[in-house]
Formats: C-alpha cells, sequence, structure tokens
C-alpha cells in the first residue's frame, strides 16, 4: 500500500528526517508511529501526504511513485489525513464541512462517518464553538470521508483523556480491520498504540529506530534505551 | 438563523440553509422583490429630476464596482484593488475598438468585453494562487501599471492620453441609441436592471456550490487541498466572474458619459469602489450598492461644501465604527434586535 524508501527531509539546515525507509501494508492493522518529541514524526507523515517535499526519496502508494504528487491529488487516490494541530473550518457547521467534502469525493455514505466519529450531537454546531476534543473528532472524521485506502492520523488523542484516546483507538482499530485499509497512527500515548496497533515504528532524531509487533518493540532494548525508558 | 434545528430526526436530512417556517414565504419574497424592482425602475424616473438621476446612476455604477469588490472580500477573502483598470479599460477598449477598428458599436462593446475578461483571466492565473496581502498589492500594482501605461506619449494617438477619447456612436446598441443613454432617466432604468442582473447573480454564485468551496478555501485552504480539492481554480473563476461585473459597469458608464477619462483608471476608482463597499456592508448583494449610491450623493454634498476629502474621511471613520458591518449588515442586525424585543419568545442560541 504505501513504501517509503531512502526518504530524507529538511527544514532549511535543521534535518528533520534522514534516510527512513518504511513500508505499511493494507491488510487492515493499525500501524502506529512513536518516539520523543521532535523524532520526525509529524515530518513523516507530512513527506508522505505531500505537504513536505523530500530532499531524497520516494514515497511509493498503491504501486506508483507519488513523491512529486499533488495534496489534493493523493487525497482523491484515497490518501487521507488528519492534524496535530487541529485542523477543521471553524465557520462552518460540523454538518456543512462534512458534507462540502462527501458531495466532492462522491460519498454518500457520511452517516456512517458520524455515527464512527460520534459526531451525531453536534452537526448543526460551528466547528470553532465546539469543544476541543469534538473538534478533534471532526478533524479525523474530515479524514474519514471518500473510503480512504491509507489513513495517516497524527495524534489523534492529543487533548483527548487516556480512556478517551483508548477508546478512539479502539474505534480506529475495529474501522481498518473491517475496511481492510491500511492506517498510519502518530501518537504519544504508549498504551494505546501497544494496545490496539497490529505493528509499531519507533523514530528517534529523525532515523528510523526499529518496527515490529508491540511485543518486539517493548523488548527492544535500543527502543527503551532511546524512548520507553524505565516505563517499559 | 431562526431555523436551527436540533431534534435528532431532523438533523440528518436538514438541507444547508433550507428555508424553514411556511411554504407562503417564497412566493411572498418574489412578489416583494418584483414590486420593488419595477418600482425602483420607474417611479425615480417621473419624481427625481436630471440632477439627482445622474447622482443616482454614477452611484450604482460605484455600486456594481463595490458589488465586485465586495464578493470577492466576503467569499474569497480576497481584497482587490485594481477594479478601476478594468472599468477604465473596458470603457477605453470599447472607445480605441470603434474609432481605430473602425468595428460597429455593437461588435465594439463585444470586443472591448472579450479582451478584458482574457485580461482579468490571465492577471487572475497569475495572482490569485499568492497570499491575501500579496494579491492586494499585486492587484494595486496591474492597475497603476495599466493607468500609467494609458497615459504614455507613445499610446497618445490609441488612448487620448490625458485628454481621454469621446465615444461617439451612430445606429442602436442593444435598442438603444446615443441619446438614450445619455439620457439620465433612460438610463437609470438601463443601469437599475443592470444593478439587479448583476447582484442576484453574485448573490445566486455564493449560495452555490462554489460560493461555499470559496468560504471554506478562504477560512482553511490547506484543509480544502487536504480534502481533495483544487483551490485555484475555484478563486480564478470568483476572480474573473467579478472583473466581469466590473467590466460591463465600465462599459455602461462610457455608454453614458460618452466619454473616457484616465481617470476612470485611477486609483481613486478602486479605492472609493472599496469604501462604497465598506460603507454598504460586504455580505450581500443589497449593501455595497447602497454603499455606492450613499457615497455618490455623499460625495455631491461634500463636494458643494468644497470640503470633499477631509468629509469623505470623516465619514469613513463614522460609518466603521457605527456600522463596522455596512449600513446593511447594521440594519439587519438591528431589524433582529427589535424583533427579539418586540417579537417575544424567541430562542437565542
Ligand atoms: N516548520 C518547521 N520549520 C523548521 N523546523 C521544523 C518545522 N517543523 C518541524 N521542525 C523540526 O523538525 C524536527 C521534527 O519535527 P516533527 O514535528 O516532525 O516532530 P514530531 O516527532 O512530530 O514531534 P512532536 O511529538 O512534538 O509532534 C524537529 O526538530 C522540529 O523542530
Ligand atoms: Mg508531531
Amino acid at each position: 500500500m504505501l513504501k517509503i524508501e531512502n526518504l530524507s527531509v529538511s527544514y532549511g539546515s535543521v534535518r528533520a528526517l534522514s534516510d527512513v525507509d518504511l513500508e505499511v501494508l493494507g491488510d487492515g492493522i493499525l500501524h502506529g508511529v512513536i518516539g520523543p518529541n521532535g523524532a520526525g514524526k509529524s515530518t513523516l507523515l507530512d513527506a508522505v501526504c505531500g505537504r513536505r517535499r523530500p530532499v531524497a526519496g520516494t514515497v511509493h502508494y498503491r504501486n506508483e511513485d507519488i513523491t512529486r504528487r499533488s495534496v489534493a491529488w493523493r487525497r482523491r487516490q484515497g490518501m487521507a489525513r488528519s492534524f496535530q494541530r487541529t485542523s477543521v473550518f471553524q465557520e462552518l457547521t460540523v454538518h456543512e464541512q462534512l458534507h462540502l467534502v462527501a458531495q466532492h469525493l462522491g460519498d454518500n455514505r457520511l452517516d456512517d462517518v458520524i455515527e464512527v466519529m460520534d459526531l451525531a450531537g453536534y452537526l448543526h454546531q460551528k466547528a470553532g464553538r465546539i469543544a476541543y476534543g469534538v473538534q478533534r473528532r471532526v478533524d479525523v472524521a474530515l479524514a474519514l470521508i471518500g473510503r480512504p485506502h491509507l489513513l495517516l492520523l497524527d495524534e489523534p488523542g492529543a487533548g483527548l483523556s487516556a480512556a478517551e484516546t483508548l477508546h478512539l483507538f479502539e474505534h480506529l482499530r475495529d474501522l481498518v480491520r473491517e475496511r481492510k485499509i491500511a492506517a498510519v497512527v502518530v501518537e504519544h500515548d504508549v498504551d494505546a498504540v501497544f494496545a490496539c496497533c497490529g505493528k509499531v515504528t519507533v523514530l528517534d532524531l529523525g532515523r528510523h529506530l526499529a518496527t515490529g509487533t508491540p511485543q518486539e518493540i517493548r523488548a527492544d532494548h535500543r527502543v527503551v534505551a532511546a524512548y520507553l525508558g524505565t516505563a517499559a | 438563523m431562526s431555523n436551527r434545528t436540533t431534534t435528532a430526526a431532523s438533523e440528518r436530512v436538514a438541507p444547508l440553509g433550507a428555508m424553514g417556517g411556511s411554504s407562503l414565504r417564497v412566493p411572498l419574497t418574489l412578489v416583494a422583490v418584483a414590486i420593488v424592482v419595477v418600482v425602483g425602475a420607474v417611479a425615480p424616473t417621473r419624481f427625481a429630476g436630471d440632477f439627482v438621476l445622474r447622482l443616482a446612476n454614477e452611484g450604482l455604477l460605484l455600486g456594481m464596482l463595490a458589488l465586485s469588490v465586495a464578493f470577492l472580500m466576503n467569499q474569497a477573502g480576497l481584497v482587490a484593488l485594481g477594479a478601476a483598470s478594468i472599468y477604465g479599460g473596458s470603457g477605453l477598449l470599447f472607445a480605441i475598438a470603434m474609432n481605430d477598428w473602425n468595428l460597429p458599436p455593437a461588435w465594439a462593446l463585444c470586443a472591448a468585453f472579450l479582451i478584458i475578461v482574457v485580461y482579468a483571466t490571465v492577471l487572475g492565473a497569475l495572482i490569485v494562487r499568492t497570499n491575501p496581502l500579496a494579491f492586494m498589492m499585486l492587484t494595486l500594482a496591474a492597475g497603476e501599471m495599466i493607468s500609467h501605461a494609458v497615459m504614455l506619449e507613445a499610446l497618445r494617438d490609441y488612448t487620448g492620453g490625458a485628454d481621454g477619447l469621446v465615444v461617439s456612436f451612430k445606429g442602436t446598441v442593444f435598442g438603444m441609441e446615443a441619446a438614450d443613454f445619455a439620457s439620465p432617466a433612460r438610463f437609470w432604468v438601463v443601469m437599475w436592471v443592470a444593478a439587479w442582473l448583476s447582484g442576484l447573480a453574485l448573490w445566486a454564485v455564493g449560495r452555490s456550490r462554489l460560493g461555499a468551496i470559496l468560504r471554506a478555501v478562504r477560512e482553511n485552504e490547506e484543509r480544502m487541498r487536504f480534502s481533495g480539492f483544487d483551490t485555484y481554480l475555484p478563486r480564478l473563476i470568483a476572480y474573473v466572474l467579478v472583473n466581469i461585473v466590473a467590466a460591463v459597469a465600465g462599459l455602461l458608464h462610457v455608454l453614458n458619459a460618452g466619454f473616457v477619462s484616465p481617470e476612470s483608471l485611477g486609483i481613486s476608482v478602486s479605492t472609493n469602489s472599496l469604501v462604497a463597499a465598506l460603507m454598504g456592508g460586504i455580505a450581500g448583494s443589497v449593501g455595497p450598492l447602497l454603499g455606492g449610491v450613499i457615497f455618490s450623493f455623499a460625495q455631491d454634498e461634500f463636494g458643494a461644501r468644497g470640503l470633499t476629502q477631509l468629509l469623505t474621511g470623516i465619514a469613513i471613520v463614522v460609518f466603521i465604527v457605527v456600522f463596522p458591518r455596512g449600513v446593511v449588515g447594521g440594519l439587519s442586525s438591528m431589524a433582529w434586535l427589535r424583533k427579539l424585543a418586540f417579537g417575544g419568545r424567541r430562542e437565542t442560541s
């Protein structure tokens, strides 16, 4: 589904990602990405979805090199993302924005998305007026429209309580499994990641540290040293 | 605003901006609009003198420019300062097409219109991609370039330089002779209809899907791209549309005045239309048109006292303090307040 090779991204002189290789299969499991602050997790998603041009490396999506494709093109091809800093349409009602995007992407099953993200009670409120946690759900809902094949979620649990995050992850796990799609989820809440992700990648200082099942990652001494510390 | 529904059943189906309440409301509104259109077209020509009509005509011309500025501001969040080059430019091209290319008036009109639309499309293609501030500066720069180019000595034979060009035609354009266009009363009817048509057209675009997309792009362009939308084309279309309205105003202006002056391409026409839009209120079509008319009458009043600039400045400040959303925006919120006070139990939300 997604194949990243030798990917490097720079912000000016800051190298945020160097030589990252990663493969994500469309096999219906959540792929978690963890790592300390500034490890390059968001940058990885940015490069995959086209928000940032990599300085080197390629991104293949469904067996096609899409490194130079536009953001909108990728979205129409079924690659959708949510944002670490909530990005919704503050002045539009929840229904207006979901409906606008659904119409554009030809998705006539908006009700599913509304149900999964539990937004039925907020449809006619402006997104800017609802609680932050609900705005996070609108953000994810915008990504879920159009039945994407690959979901890129940047800290969907940010701003939610641990219990809410776990709940959201369980929802996502079921959804991804049901639809047999691929999902890359960046998250700080390691417990939720280990509980729901079938595969976990660890980044540190812009480098790929390890990828494996939650058990393997927990046992990896490099990961423990760099990130998990004594918590694991 | 009042038909916000909160019951679970209605949420699923409630279309955006549905007309709640009685089914009588739509036909009644239509009848009211029709009466206003007819009365507005006829009454002033009966009761107002030429002088007042002339001011009113100028007001509606400015109002059409204000309409184009306001639409772009309101829907796309872009402030254009180049309305004058379109307004004056179309008139100038019309004159050139008749004088130098010897086209019959109707053809000259079409030629001028098409050239301006092509110009607006090319310019728009270059500048709507930029951020709002850069956009404003670029429209200003392009406008100034055109207005200076017109004054170039080398182009003087074409443009008439500082003297401008006389536009006289024989025969008829759209069934009207030159003298008809010059008559304030006759022209008022033309102007009234043109203002209504452009107001309605832009209003309809604002309510359409294109309008919804424009507003969403204005608010969060990045998220729109991440939702699969092309954010460039809608803005380009909007830019061309508003310039069509400005070009029509420019052509009507020369038909009426029989003359193109280089001032009609000047920056003050652009800024006046912006001020008129802000005075009337940018959210809708009535506001900018009304703003144009108010501006025109106010300028005359201020000019009579010989204090145009000073009083205009004061008026702008007062307007913006008292009516931050323009006259129409201010009045409509007051009407809403009154209803709240006297109309009893209307729920606020
Ligand atoms: N727009 C930017 N300009 C300059 N440097 C940036 C920019 N965005 C990120 N960086 C830098 O790139 C590196 C990686 O940042 P990134 O946001 O990808 O990390 P992250 O793993 O998502 O961190 P976090 O957990 O805080 O979200 C950091 O050193 C950061 O300071
Ligand atoms: Mg991040």
